[in-house]
């Protein structure tokens, strides 16, 4: 350390949330006597303008050369400071954040004194930290311009063209033989009315069109290594099984039939497939997963198709997990589900009615409809003790935001091809919170519609009707709008609008070290400060993978991590935090303990050396590869590692300042 | 920030201009301080022995309780009036320390 | 007269414009960002806590405030109107007003001497009224930049000011200054407004003293707020029993606001959350149709809400009137129950919905049915206004929260960036894609 150390020590209030509990004059005035602080201040907001104007100014004028800031977490604001210090010309990593918020005042707001005593320990912490900081460089390593999308669904091929429309590289990636996603199975879209699939081949083309993006279908990411700037992915193409030459004559010759998910089981389709009229890509693909290995008859020559797979692997900046969603499945038996034909979810109903535009008259399971029953929240708002669990023991006690337009505008459908239909709709609260959705429910509502409200500890039940009633199923519900009067609807039909549930990507989850939230969705670092990032660095996610959205929603979604991507990689260059081990190459034996510990791909490693005409081995880092997680450090005999920015003598000079005697020095205030 | 042109003309004639521009808002301005400063007399005097509530304030002094209410909060705001406690509900103001 | 070239001007300083300006800025673009008020935030700077993480707001706003303002690429006029914008197709002329500070903003230090020698006391409109300050003053603690600014409209042009201040920063020669920016896109985060309280009689019309709007409520919950506590502003008491009525302004066909604002329910149930923490004893009670706490995390917010023992009625407040002693009486049709009751409350909380902020015509914009921008293609263009080059970020285009806020503004500055590329020469490292 060359300079002396001139420590401003500053307090934040963070406008009540700390200074309700901890007395921070007092904090400020302990800390404005340790040996070697130049000024100790408190502040409102330190994040504010003003309060970053006041540090550089004591940089600048009081010649601070160490900053210790006891404010919120440091996951919130440390980079915020590190930009007032660079500012004021102090190298950023002078500067240690405390935590005083989260780790104190928020967690004993019952206990102002004992809040205040923890608040100067911390404090003291920081300062003796601070006294052993030396300047830092971050490391800069060059970033491929290229970002990978998971997903071809719409935030998927949104997110590809807008990264790619910015100058960027794009290698999009679709598990699936087709393009489209979940958006391919709706028919009209709220709340404009336009095809979705027509929505969608706009965007298809161009997507595919488009000179910087590849197109991987039917490819899955099999593996993820690197870090931001460098993702090294695996990729595993399967094989379409034909060719465009053959594939129409396969498919016509195919004569193995399968249950067609593309309508949810409602009808068939032949193995080798396309899921609709206008597809992309127009050639058809062979599903493998049900494909029974049998010859097909071609020309007279009869074919064994297999999948040829085919690894790649790229190297990208940046990862879009743009994976979607899944249609919430009810239970067997949950509303009759499984068990009585005569309920469907409304992604089944929305099948039904595009696999049979002309129909004069709604039938289902072979008989006309004429009363309807549309039951809201199905596997969504959930409550703990009342609703059955789910697969993994949680319950859905989210909002799936779609499903109540959904049902309105498919009542809207409804009431406009089938005249005279009875509809009753039973629902908790009527959420059509988006921009023209009201409409679709004040049209339900012009439209006859009968409104039932029931309460989501009381959901109401579907039952088998007697034989020889006049409808086949009865639903029993207590509707809060007329005193909890207990109905008894009989209908033809009953319709569950099932939510929105999260995909099984576990394998990716793990590849990626993302992290889920409590709905099981992929988690945002912030909501407010960086909503569409991960905690990973690099790793950004669109749409619905990262809770229930709509269609715009999702686009939205998605040009937002389209532009957290270029921010990221459009300068060529990536900085990483510099707090990696480092090896005191005057200390190091070359036991090897380090290279043993460390669990990282090429982190460290022993290198041969020449000292004094003797070969040696000395341990190397590559700053790139290594977490900072200390691994090496704590079995390093000869305490020649060290995590830079977290020393053992910082460590040890934070452990002495918390054990110091402080009452006494408090008390006496 | 737009670095702002100033006007050709100069300060003494900017002052005249304003004035002639602005001569009613001028005047109901310097009613308002004139109010103002009473008020404030009032206040003051009233909470200068005992800290009182908004309601006790106001119906001493004959105003209405939202008004006295906006005046103590910018007392407050500029360190004129502290608040001293509760009176059941309300809270009770009286005259700061003079500095 | 001066002029600017950039590669995208955002108008309005909220939180979705400076996001967008960040966004911008942080890929290399030249960009302006133009408030009319003196300060940026917006209407974000003045609440509260946020929902659903109840973060303070200052420590998401401030932050981002402070970052426009030293960002190389970005450069900010505040106290600056949109006249009128010219041109088309990524070519743009916008004539800009810089309204007269009467301080001189390139050497005031923002030290408030000449806020504190003002003789006069006006209400401001930071704390909706209900706090005050001087006729010249730095506009609230955490303004961006720190720059004072004279009312002239209550200002005695006694002098006063100008003779305290050290630097000599008081400048009555100051006039309206019309400038130019040269741009080749526009982001419009022009942002919303509240419902007018004076237009739904039934409820006081705004002329009940215990009856307040939610951005109020807010201030009352903020730290820096007017009382520095929670009182009702009628006669300065600590509220007990409080109301909230929701839908008040918005799905309200007699007002002609037949949408949802979307944000209404959310923050009425993160008040009550905020004010059974700062008064204790306090029962709040929210009167509403239907509870739409549809974002993330917000389900658990309203139920963690009614765990805490806040009381969701459902029903339609018919009118509100006021006792003798001026406590508010809600009257309200208990849909479940089928009778009308009348209750009497300390405090009432008119949640009131989101209007359309600043007129579009100026930028040749027609606004929707709804007032807010028109966005002909929103299931896959949801960004795009009906001029080509003009982009809307946040409540501009349309009522919704924070979150949603943040994540449009994100988007526009998506696809502001796609559209500057495409109309300027930008060295494009065009090239197959990669892979070994």
């Amino acid at each position: 350390m060359s300079e002396k150390p001139k420590i401003g020590v500053y307090t934040c209030y963070c406008g009540g949330n700390i200074s309700h509990t901890v007395k921070c004059e007092q904090v400020a005035k302990v800390m404005a006597d340790q040996p070697d602080v130049v000024i100790s201040r408190t502040n409102m907001s330190l994040c504010s303008d003003a309060g970053q104007s006041q540090i550089e100014e004591d940089i600048r004028e009081l010649g601070v050369n160490r900053v210790v800031i006891g404010a919120c977490a440091p996951s919130l604001h440390e980079p915020t400071f590190r930009n007032t210090v660079v500012r004021a010309g102090l190298n950023p990593y002078l500067y240690h954040h405390v935590g005083l918020r989260e780790q104190d005042s928020w967690v004993h707001s019952c206990d102002c004194d004992g809040a205040t005593c923890k608040a100067v320990r911390l404090m003291s912490a920081g300062v003796a930290k601070a006294r052993f900081l030396d300047p830092l460089e971050p490391i800069r390593l060059e970033a491929e311009k290229q970002a990978l999308v998971i997903g071809g669904g719409v935030a998927g091929l949104r997110s590809a063209l807008d990264i790619a429309n910015q100058g960027l590289r794009v290698v999009l990636v679709e598990k699936s033989p087709f393009l489209g996603g979940r958006m391919a199975q709706l028919a009209k879209v709220f709340p404009t009315g336009e095809e979705a699939q027509r929505l969608l081949s706009e965007l298809i083309d161009e997507v595919v069109q488009h000179p910087r993006i590849g197109v991987f279908i039917q490819t899955e990411v099999v593996g993820v290594s690197g870090y931001v700037g460098k993702y090294g992915i695996d990729l595993l193409q399967h094989g379409r099984g034909v060719t465009a030459e053959n594939g129409e004559a396969l498919a016509a010759g195919c004569t193995q039939f399968v249950p067609d998910e593309f309508n949810y089981n409602l009808t068939e389709r032949k193995v080798i497939y396309k899921p609709y009229q206008g597809c992309y890509p127009a050639l058809p693909a062979v599903d493998w997963d049900h494909y029974d290995g049998e010859s097909i008859l071609l020309n007279g020559k009869k074919e064994v198709l297999q999948d040829q797979a085919q690894p790649y692997q790229l190297t990208v900046g940046a990862i879009v997990v743009a994976t979607g969603f899944d249609p919430y499945t009810p239970h067997t038996g949950e509303y009759g589900y499984g068990e009585l034909p005569q309920v469907a979810t409304l992604a089944e109903l929305i099948r039904h009615l595009a696999v049979h535009p002309e129909a004069k008259s709604l039938r289902w399971n072979g008989r006309i409809v004429r009363d309807v029953v549309m039951v809201h929240c199905v596997g969504s708002r959930e409550i703990e003790g009342v609703d059955a669990l789910q697969e993994d023991g949680l319950v859905n006690n989210y909002c799936s935001r779609v499903c109540c337009t959904a049902t309105l505008h498919m009542i809207e459908e409804l009431h406009t091809h089938f005249p005279g239909l009875n509809i009753f709709d039973l629902y908790q609260d009527i959420r059509t919170y988006g921009r023209g959705h009201e409409e679709y429910y004040r049209s339900a509502l012009s439209s006859g519609t009968r409104f039932v409200r029931y309460n989501g500890e009381d959901r109401p039940e579907v039952i088998a009707a007697l034989e020889g009633d006049t409808h086949p199923v009865l639903v029993h519900v207590k509707d809060a709008l007329t005193y909890n009067q207990e109905l008894e609807i009989p209908a033809d039909l009953v319709v569950l609008a099932t939510g929105m549930q999260p995909r099984q990507i576990d394998d990716l989850v793990r590849m990626l070290k993302v992290s889920r939230g409590n709905d099981r969705f992929l988690l945002e670092v912030h909501p407010k400060l960086r909503p569409v990032e991960t905690a990973v660095n690099g790793v950004i996610l669109a749409g619905t993978a990262q809770g229930p959205m709509n269609i715009q929603e999702s686009i939205l979604a998605a040009s937002a991590a389209a532009a957290k991507v270029v921010s990221l990689l459009g300068s060529g260059q990536v900085e990483l935090q510099p707090f990696v081990a480092a090896v005191n190459a005057a200390k190091c034996d070359g036991t090897g303990a380090c290279v043993e510990a460390c669990e990282y791909e090429g982190a460290i490693a022993l290198e041969t050396l020449v000292e004094n005409g003797k070969e040696v081995k000395r341990a190397v880092v590559t700053a790139a590869n290594c977490s900072g997680c200390g691994a090496c450090v704590s079995v390093c005999p000869n305490r020649a590692i060290d995590v830079q920015g977290w020393t053992l003598a910082q460590y040890e000079a934070m452990v002495d300042a918390i054990a110091m005697d402080i009452v006494d020095l408090v008390e006496a205030e | 920030m737009m670095p702002t042109e100033t006007s050709s003309l100069s300060r003494g004639e900017m002052l005249k201009r304003l004035r002639a521009e602005h001569g009613e808002s001028v005047e109901r301005t310097q009613q308002l301080l004139r109010e103002q400063k009473r008020v404030q007399q009032e206040v003051c005097k009233s909470i200068r022995e005992k800290a009182k509530t908004v309601p006790e304030i106001a119906e001493e002094l004959g105003m209405k309780p939202a008004d006295v209410l906006w005046y103590l909060a910018s007392f407050r705001k500029y360190g004129l009036v502290v608040e001293e406690g509760m009176c059941g509900d309300y809270p009770l103001y009286r005259k700061a320390e003079e500095k | 007269m001066t002029k600017i070239h950039v590669d995208a001007l955002v108008v309005g300083g909220g939180i979705a414009g400076m996001q967008t300006a960040l966004d911008l800025g942080d890929q290399g673009y030249q960009v302006a960002l133009v408030e009319k008020e003196p300060s940026v935030g917006g209407k974000m700077i003045t609440l509260s806590k946020v929902f659903p993480t109840l973060d303070c707001c200052s420590c998401i706003t401030t932050p981002k405030m402070s970052a426009v303002a030293h960002h190389p690429k970005i450069q900010l006029f505040t106290y600056c109107e949109v006249d009128r914008v010219d041109g088309q197709d990524g070519e743009f002329t916008v004539s800009v007003v810089q309204k007269p500070r009467y301080v001189n903003a390139d050497i005031c230090t923002g030290c408030r001497l000449c806020e504190y020698e003002c003789p006069i006391t006006v209400p401001s409109m930071f704390d909706r009224g209900l706090g005050s300050y001087h006729a010249v003053r730095v506009p609230f603690s955490t303004a961006v930049p720190q720059i004072a600014v004279l009312d002239i409209e209550y200002c005695l042009l006694c002098g006063k000011c100008e003779k305290v201040c050290p630097v000599g920063a008081v400048d009555f020669t100051q006039t309206p200054e019309t400038f130019e920016i040269d741009t080749t896109s526009i982001v419009l985060a022009t942002g919303f407004e509240m419902t007018d309280v004076s237009a739904k009689k039934e409820y006081g019309a705004g002329r009940l003293s215990n009856v307040i709007d939610p951005l109020m409520m807010e201030r009352f919950l903020a730290p820096t707020g007017p009382y520095g506590r929670v009182l009702r502003p009628g006669d300065g008491m600590e509220p007990t029993t409080i109301a909230y009525v929701q839908c008040a302004g918005s799905r309200d066909e007699t007002l002609g606001i037949e949408y949802c604002s979307r944000t209404c329910c959310m923050y009425a149930i993160k008040q009550s959350m905020l004010i059974s923490g700062a008064l204790p004893l306090a029962e709040v009670t929210i009167f509403y149709m239907d509870i739409r706490t549809f974002g993330k995390g917000y389900e658990q917010f309203y139920q963690n809400a009614k765990a805490m023992g806040v009381e969701f009625v459902r029903g339609k407040v018919a009118s509100i009137q006021e006792d003798e002693n001026h406590y508010p009486i809600v009257r309200v049709e208990l849909t479940e129950e089928g009778r009308v009751v009348e209750r009497t409350f300390d405090l009432v909380v008119l949640s009131l919905g989101m209007v359309l902020g600043d007129p579009l015509a100026r930028f040749g914009l027609q606004p929707a049915e709804d007032g807010f921008a028109s966005l002909p293609s929103v299931n896959a263009s949801p960004w795009a206004t009906t001029r080509p080059g003009v982009f809307v970020a946040g409540t501009a285009g349309g009522p919704m929260d924070i979150v949603d806020s943040i994540v449009t503004a994100s988007a526009a500055a998506s696809a502001a960036s796609a559209y500057i590329r495409s109309k300027t020469q930008v060295s494009i490292e065009e090239g197959e894609v990669a892979y070994v």
